[in-house]
């Protein structure tokens, strides 16, 4: 009898060790019990993931991955692109103090340009080359409610710059931050602090201001004198949200400023913006909506001794989301237009150095239930640029539920990467021959264009365990490529940009979640691709594709865990290889992070920080003399609530 | 409804085994919209329990709900065993204003019993309405559409998938709860006068 009691003891111990852990299992894990929350943050949890307008993520046909605000606070991360890191599906190398190359599904480099990155609905990607300067991208994490990372063309619904892959940055709305919020952080490789508070207005409209400031140290190169300057940057903003029966008004703003010192061969660089967006959303009926958004945003970026850009950028949005039985409509409209004005240096020209570029689109997608279990989702986007006119980017979407607890999904894309200032308008001075050009332009640059494939399964077989696997096919044409000019070239230069290259990516995405006991989470996640390369018949590029610029590791994989020591104690645990880097053959690495923290009361948190701890130093990107070494760094931070 | 009977630990302990899995069959799911719509009662169940408990912080009692100054802070649950053990668990070695938690399961013929706070559960706003008109409990709690018009003083809604709540000044004044200037920046709603 005794030996059945324990028995059974044991087994009901394990199954409600399970229960429990389902019950945890939904984001966003609560790191301290519910009832030490503040009133805030318990009216914060998202309860249910089924959304209204947006499709749930859980259902779109997509490889997605969302980083909880949760995992970012956990993670220890203090920049943005040392959160990134937390999706497995994407690559992230860091090449110096402030500047990441950061990719979804190959080509990853300092110029990636397959990527499109939205912080709440504003693109943050440079005209100038269809890229991300990483380090005049700041955000008050503790603030962010979700990142999306959609691996995989989004051309369809966010236009000709989503070719790999979509970041979309949502922070969360003034309603949920009530209150006020202090952080800093100190160690050997720099500090920070950000404060921010919260409330509701007489009007009912909710709000909040941030401000922010950072220091991050200088790197070392691997060649002694070769390191790179110490960053230092500031940035404020507010957010205030109102929300009326059947309207809901956002508006936000942010300003910037910041600076990285000149070290080595690197010159002193000195940014700075602004930023406004308005957004309304309003529910005409049960069955319809509408979303208008309208965003200026102001950008100066000065390289001393290299070049200086000042960029206007204002977009215009609207979109209509219509209901019918077995349809949701969406289609709308959008304008952009950015002015710009370059002071050219001594060797790097644009020309011509002021430029005003025009984006406008049109789009519709309709998501039918074509079977209880089967819905199909078709939509086109015609999208205007100044430099090659309309592009067309199809994609077409189906989903099978396979059961309650497994979709499989399947996807069919062309998207197009429209050509940016740099593939058209950049010229490089001869040092040898001033009159001349190395690099004279691209007048018959043309855009990318890519083909993709996909199919998807995800599942969660057990209320504890959750998959994504992905498979992917993308055929390139017209990739951008340095070619040998022709002798008659006007005005004389050695290369011209073309758009003779072609290649072709394949590869797997998988990750997990397990939910091991309670308060013990795990997640793994790898991706194995191949980006194969190659030029045209035509083309003369001589410099083996240098400016194709794809330098991808064959292999990266990740593994985490969170684990709640007590309840008040966790421990978070990050491991991640990154194989070599086939171009200037940068060796693989391992790499592990982790924190412990303390939440010494419900309003205060104090935690030990460790970053890269298994090697004194290592590079992620670069050519070999040019490397920057990232440093094994402990810091400590604090967070207080009031 | 599993009959618990507490004079026998052994079945006790293999009706919850039994009841567990189904009770949270699917939960925590955010994959798949069936799992997740089965998931979401848990954890909107626990989100509700732990307001619940933050509510006796933020009210304020009359003095002759306490029989002295070792009488507990009572909470009284009806409709709803899985938050009153919830509930149970978070009042455990916690106390508010000096005072200890007291958690009670009732059924709805133990409504006479008095309790400083009273949880109904359900969205029958009819059959709330009367279980709240039973009890003489002081500050009142429901999750029904409405319920703030008969006699509630909070009521919990969903709002943008997040669990908020609206609160009625009157319903607290004629309850003689005063409750805290920042519960009511919380709430979703304050409702006064005629509303």
């Amino acid at each position: 009898m005794s030996s059945f009691s324990l028995f059974a003891r044991a087994g009901v111990a394990l199954l409600s060790c399970a229960c429990a852990a389902q019950a945890h299992a939904q984001p966003p894990e609560p790191a301290v019990p519910l009832a030490d929350f503040s009133l805030e943050q318990l009216s914060d949890i998202v309860v249910s993931s089924v959304s209204r307008q947006d499709e749930p993520l859980g259902r779109a046909a997509a490889s997605v991955y969302v980083i909880q605000g949760a995992e970012i606070a956990r993670s220890g991360a203090t920049t943005l692109p040392e959160a990134l890191r937390l999706a497995p599906n994407l690559q992230v190398a860091r090449i110096d103090t402030g500047a990441y190359a950061i990719s979804a599904r190959g080509f990853l480099s300092s110029l990636s340009n397959k990527l499109l990155v939205m912080i709440d609905g504003r693109s943050v990607y440079s005209p100038l080359f269809s890229g991300v300067f990483w380090e005049m991208q700041d955000v008050a994490l503790e603030d962010v409610e979700r990142i999306e990372v959609i691996s995989g063309p989004g051309g369809t619904a966010w236009g000709t710059n989503a070719v790999n892959g979509v970041i979309n940055i949502i922070t969360r709305s003034a309603a949920d931050t009530h209150g006020g919020y202090a952080a800093a952080h100190a160690g050997a490789a720099g500090k920070g602090a950000s404060v921010r508070y919260g409330g509701q207005l007489d009007g009912g409209a909710h709000w909040r201001a941030y401000a922010r400031g950072q220091d991050i140290d200088a790197l070392d190169g691997d060649v002694a004198r070769l390191g790179s300057g110490g960053l230092r940057r500031q940035q404020a903003g507010f957010r205030v949200d109102w929300d009326a029966e059947a309207t809901d008004v956002t508006v936000s703003g942010d300003v910037h400023d910041g600076r990285q010192r000149a070290r080595g061969v690197q010159t002193r660089t000195d940014t700075s913006g602004a930023n406004l967006l308005g957004r309304i959303e309003h529910r005409i009926d049960a069955r319809q909506s509408v979303r208008l958004q309208a965003w200026l945003d102001h950008s100066r970026r000065d390289q001393s001794g290299i070049g200086a850009q000042r960029l206007d950028t204002v977009d215009l949005e609207a979109q209509h989301l219509l209901r019918l039985d077995r349809h949701a409509l969406t289609w709308g409209a959008g304008y952009r237009h950015s002015r710009d004005r370059i002071d050219n240096g001594p060797l790097l020209r644009f020309t011509p150095a002021h430029r005003s570029l025009r984006w406008s689109h049109l789009f519709v997608q309709d998501e039918v239930n074509l079977a209880q279990d089967v819905r199909a989702s078709a939509g086109v986007r015609v999208e205007h640029n100044v430099y090659t006119g309309s592009e067309v980017l199809p994609s077409l979407r189906l989903a099978w539920d396979v059961d309650e607890r497994a979709m499989l999904w399947a996807a069919l894309s062309r998207t197009v990467r429209a050509p940016s200032r740099i593939d058209r308008d950049f010229y490089v001075i001869d040092p040898l021959r001033p009159d001349a050009f190395l690099v004279g332009g691209g007048l018959d640059a043309v855009a990318e264009t890519a083909r993709v494939a996909e199919l998807g399964y995800r599942a969660q077989p057990t209320p504890a365990l959750s998959w994504s696997a992905t498979v992917f096919y993308t055929d390139f044409e017209r990739l951008r490529t340095l070619e040998r000019a022709a002798d008659d070239q006007a005005p004389p230069a050695t290369y011209v940009l073309a758009s003779l290259g072609k290649g072709a990516l394949r590869g797997v995405e998988v990750w997990a979640n397990w939910q091991a006991a309670r308060g013990w989470r795990l997640h793994a996640g790898a991706v194995l691709q191949d980006v194969d390369v190659g030029r045209e018949p035509a083309s003369r590029d001589n410099t083996g594709l240098s400016f194709l610029a794809g330098n991808d590791p064959r292999l990266t994989w990740s593994v985490r865990s969170a684990h709640d020591l007590g309840p008040r104690l966790r421990a978070d645990l990050a491991l991640r290889y990154v194989a070599g880097l086939p171009q200037a053959a940068l060796p693989s690495y391992h790499e592990l992070d982790a924190r412990l923290a303390w939440q010494v009361h419900p309003d205060l948190e104090i935690a030990l920080v460790g970053r890269n701890l298994l090697h004194p130093r290592h590079a992620e990107f670069g050519t070999a003399g040019s490397r920057q070494l990232i440093e094994r760094t402990v810091f400590a931070s604090a967070v207080l609530r009031f | 409804m599993t009959i618990i009977q507490p004079d026998c630990p052994q079945r006790r302990l293999a009706c919850r085994a039994l009841a567990l899995p189904l009770m949270l069959a699917g939960v925590g799911a955010p994959l798949l919209p069936l799992a997740a719509q089965a998931a979401a009662p848990a954890l909107e169940r626990r989100v509700k329990a732990a307001f619940l408990y933050k509510f006796l912080g933020y009210a304020e009692f009359p003095p002759q709900s306490f029989a002295d100054a070792a009488t507990p802070l009572s909470i009284g649950v009806v409709g709803a065993d899985d938050m009153a053990a919830e509930l149970t668990r978070i009042a455990t070695g916690r106390m508010v204003a000096g005072r200890t938690i007291a958690v009670r399961a009732l059924r709805e013929q133990d409504l006479e019993q008095p309790v400083h706070l009273l949880f109904v559960a359900g969205e029958d706003a009819a059959r709330t309405a009367r279980l709240l008109r039973a009890s003489p409990a002081w500050l009142t709690v429901t999750e029904c559409e409405g319920c703030l018009q008969h006699g509630s003083v909070i009521n919990f809604t969903i709002v943008d998938e997040r669990v908020r709540f609206d609160v009625s000044l009157d319903a607290a004044e004629k309850k003689n709860v005063k409750l805290s200037s920042r519960l009511l920046t919380v709430a979703n709603r304050v409702q006064k006068g005629a509303s």
